[in-house]
């Protein structure tokens, strides 16, 4: 299982980039692009730095760089589950 | 929305920097003791590396803030930004890989982490003092 932290951080981006395009799409309110804008932008910055200190892993570490679905590519990632099967 | 944007950028300073300001700075005294309490430098570098991610907001809502102020292109915010970027270094290269070092059993001198710790600091009043003071804006007070 990937980092609870990581797992946040990855549906913030998804779900904000969601809301991004769905906004641009529709009624593109300004204020919104405005405050979703930066905290998309934030959660793909914590994206790649828990996705570094999460894993060694460069699968993970190279498909967190992806804009937008990285994060959520990179828990989907079966390094997870053969890690956990390593451990057990 | 540029009072919210500002508003986000200026707590996340608060919250952030704050804890790794001081935690940054009470490493080296804790240090310093006859016998280190590993407990607590495990705990202090874990503020300085926790709050150091946190503080990605802080520049984020700031570049957000600027651009929506329409001042990005200005001097006194390029410097700010450029004294951010080496504070990031400071706390990325400097202090937390010598903490690091701490905890893992290599000898460093209390009096480099402090310095270093100091720059840091310097750093970022220098950054708060340039965004309170603006030179050259004519944004008012």
């Amino acid at each position: 299982m990937p980092p609870r932290s990581l797992r946040i951080a990855a549906t913030v981006e998804l779900v904000s980039l969601a809301v991004l395009l769905v906004n641009l799409a529709t009624a593109h309110w300004a204020p919104l692009s405005s405050l979703i804008g930066p905290v998309h932008g934030c959660a793909y910055l914590f994206v790649l730095v828990l996705a570094f200190r999460s894993s060694p892993s460069p699968r993970v570490r190279l498909i967190a760089w992806i804009p937008g679905i990285g994060g959520a590519l990179a828990t989907w990632s079966r390094v997870w589950t053969v890690r956990s099967r390593w451990r057990a | 929305m540029t009072k919210l944007l500002l508003s986000v950028h200026v707590l996340a300073a608060v919250i952030a920097i704050g804890p790794v300001a001081v935690a940054a700075s009470m490493f080296p005294a804790a240090l310093r003791a006859a016998t280190p309490d590993q407990t607590a430098l495990r705990l202090l570098h874990r503020i300085c590396r926790v709050y150091a991610g946190v503080g990605i907001v802080v520049p984020v809502f700031g570049l957000a803030t600027g651009s929506s102020l329409g001042v990005l292109g200005d001097a006194w915010l390029l410097v700010s930004i450029a004294l951010t970027a080496a504070a990031a270094g400071v706390l990325g290269l400097l202090v937390l890989p010598r903490q690091r070092d701490v905890l893992a059993g290599v000898r460093v001198e209390p009096s480099r982490l402090a310095a270093h710790a100091g720059v840091f600091n310097l750093l970022w009043a220098v950054v708060t003092v340039l965004m309170i003071v603006r030179p050259g804006s004519t944004t008012g007070a």
